[in-house]
């Protein structure tokens, strides 16, 4: 079981390239939530019990253009839903206590479902989704407190291009799943679907919808695109 | 933001994911074609999380120096570049099309 432990560490340069990331996003998000909030405890007290920089993204978002508070709310929780899809996902392939099973749950996001799921072993599973959660908390809260307290000399950390950061990151973490046919046609119909729904729809349902990628890639059979 | 929303946000938020991995995992496990749905999720979900950051401006649709630097990124990627590699193309090439 130790074995399967170490093998399944991601790269290092993987868990730098998280780590650096959420960095980013850490200083860009609380930048922005410093500025609605006024408060530094708050600040990070939302960065680190809401563990959500979209569901903050997105309550701001529906305040700002006037919205009721339950209106923002909504919004904020309808962006995390997606975190309960990647939990469920993830539950299918551990078997640990209820402890550890509902701390891999608070800790869901992105990168570490997607770097945890291409894993073999249930403990593979498990040992990559701590690895990765732990380089992105690392980030996370050193690009919180650097957004909070120093976030008025840097400035607008669009200017550096951080928004690009990580969509190129989540990108190159399903890289793996869209060389595989159904994981491709999964994303190109969940991502395409969510895009075209995005100028229509209320925040955050599109992302839902994008579960749609996943129902319509179970028609299509195991084959490799390319070779891994 | 007040302290009650911010304890309602994060209620709602972790109630979410306790739900997934409790309610949607037992689901999951009791329809077997369920179990393929869960493995080709986080490919759907994280692409529109993708599409939605790369993409967007408020409500609508744009293509930009953000898109241009994501652009990059998957072409890295596609060369099976390091992932450092990516993130810093991303971003440079983002910044630069900004100045």
């Amino acid at each position: 079981m130790s074995e399967a432990r170490v093998s399944a560490r991601p790269e290092w340069g993987t868990l730098i390239g998280i780590c650096l990331t959420f960095f980013a996003i850490g200083v860009t998000v609380n930048v922005l939530v410093y500025e609605h909030v006024g408060s530094a405890v708050k600040t990070i007290a939302a960065a680190g019990i809401v563990l959500s920089a979209t569901s903050e993204l997105a309550y701001i978002a529906v305040r700002d253009v006037g919205g009721s508070v339950l209106a923002a709310l909504i919004a904020g929780w309808v962006v995390a839903s997606r975190f309960g899809l990647l939990a469920a996902s993830l539950g299918t392939r551990i078997k640990v206590g209820h402890f550890q099973r509902s701390c891999a749950a608070l800790n869901c996001l992105d990168p570490n479902v997607g770097v945890a799921m291409q894993q073999t072993t249930p403990s593979g599973v498990m040992a990559a989704f701590w690895w990765v959660t732990g380089a992105l908390h690392l980030g996370w809260w050193c690009g919180t407190f650097t957004g909070v307290f120093l976030g008025n000399i840097i400035g607008d950390a669009n200017k550096l291009g951080l928004d690009a950061v990580f969509p190129a990151l989540l990108l190159a973490i399903i890289a793996n799943l869209l060389r595989q046919r159904p994981g491709f046609v999964a994303a190109i119909v969940g991502g395409g679907l969510c895009a075209a729904l995005l100028p229509i729809a209320p925040a955050g349902t599109p992302i839902i919808l994008s579960l749609t990628g996943a129902i319509v890639a179970l028609k299509v059979p195991e084959q490799k695109v390319a070779p891994t | 933001m007040t302290w009650t929303i911010i304890i309602l946000l994060a209620v709602g938020v972790a109630s979410l994911r306790l739900l997934g991995m409790y309610g949607g995992t037992a689901l999951v496990r009791r329809v077997p074609m369920f179990e393929r749905l869960g493995s080709l999720i986080p490919a759907a979900v994280v692409s529109a999380v993708i599409a939605q950051l790369t993409f967007a401006s408020g409500k609508s649709l744009t293509i930009d120096a953000r898109s241009a630097g994501v652009a990059i990124a998957a072409i890295l990627i596609w060369r099976r570049a390091p992932i450092i590699v990516v993130i810093l193309a991303a971003a440079t090439t983002t910044a630069l099309l900004r100045l």
